[in-house]
């Protein structure tokens, strides 16, 4: 089974403004601004992954210092004391949230997984017999931070048959 | 009043105790469905609130709601899901099990405390 999705930059940038409302930059003081640059380092990374209708994942991607800031927010400590255990719960929750989001754009009847956190560069990361299909590219504070959708290769290919 | 802030994510729970504290509760915390049943079956008195996440390790929200609805001493419980699931499918199932309101993550602090205000469980003036 396959379907013809299509989540664009601006829709995940639309989740993005709502987890740094929420959680990340509460007064509005320090948005998630897009760049664009596809090539910006990361760090550190989340996913999760999505089966059903439609199969893929989605990717949260930032410096380590950002996802330190992150970490720092929703726990209400100082960026100092975040251990890397908070780190991996914070971006695991992340890409939680942010997967939960892409998903609901997704069709009805998709199975979100657990978030799986890997403390090393999302290109250290293989997703075998998937490609990127979109991707928000910005900075926090000057730190990067991006949150990419990957589509399963054979999804894609029986789009197209 | 009591409540019990189930999810897996640490940083989650914080937040969710973080309102809840305000608003007057004594909080407990469970890491998964399972560990919260375990801990509710430790209490002399059962918590009136509970926020639930649905996908969690162990036992999931959902598997949670529906067990706590079949116990009798657990039944009185206000149940509120809070996830990042919100097909419209699974909101009608969640309150089918038995949940009575439906948070979507993510969630400013104003809209948990309106949605517990619907609830009856925000003490006057605290909300504001």
């Amino acid at each position: 089974m396959s379907v013809d999705v299509v989540v664009n930059e601006e829709d995940l940038a639309e989740v993005a403004g709502e987890v740094w409302v929420s959680y990340l930059d509460p007064d509005g003081v320090s948005p998630l601004v897009p760049t664009g640059d596809e090539k910006q380092p990361s760090e550190v990374h989340a996913s999760v992954s999505i089966s059903g209708p439609w199969t893929g994942h989605v990717v949260y991607a930032s410096s380590t210092e950002a996802a330190r800031k992150a970490a720092a927010a929703f726990l209400a400590m100082d960026s100092s004391e975040v251990s890397s255990e908070d780190l991996c719960d914070v971006l695991g929750e992340l890409a939680n949230i942010v997967g939960g989001n892409v998903k609901a754009m997704l069709p009805p009847g998709c199975l979100l997984s657990l978030p799986q956190v890997v403390l090393a560069p999302e290109s250290a990361t293989k997703y075998p017999n998937a490609e990127r299909i979109s991707g928000l590219y910005g900075v926090w504070d000057g730190e990067p931070v991006s949150i990419s959708m990957w589509q399963s290769r054979d999804d894609k290919n029986e789009e197209s048959a | 009043m009591r409540a019990m802030v189930i999810d897996d994510s640490r940083a989650m729970r914080m937040i969710l105790k973080r309102i809840v504290t305000k608003l007057s509760f004594e909080a407990t915390e469970a890491g998964d469905g399972r560990e919260a049943l375990d801990l509710l079956g430790t209490m002399s008195e059962v918590p009136e609130l509970a926020l639930v996440d649905w996908n969690m390790p162990n036992m999931n929200g959902l598997e949670f709601v529906t067990k706590v609805r079949a116990d009798p001493r657990l039944r009185e419980m206000t149940l509120v899901m809070v996830t990042t699931e919100s097909e419209q499918s699974q909101i009608v199932r969640a309150l089918a099990a038995g949940a009575h309101e439906y948070v979507i993550k993510p969630f400013t602090e104003g809209a948990m405390i309106e949605k517990l205000a619907l609830l009856g469980l925000v003490p006057t003036g605290a909300n504001s």
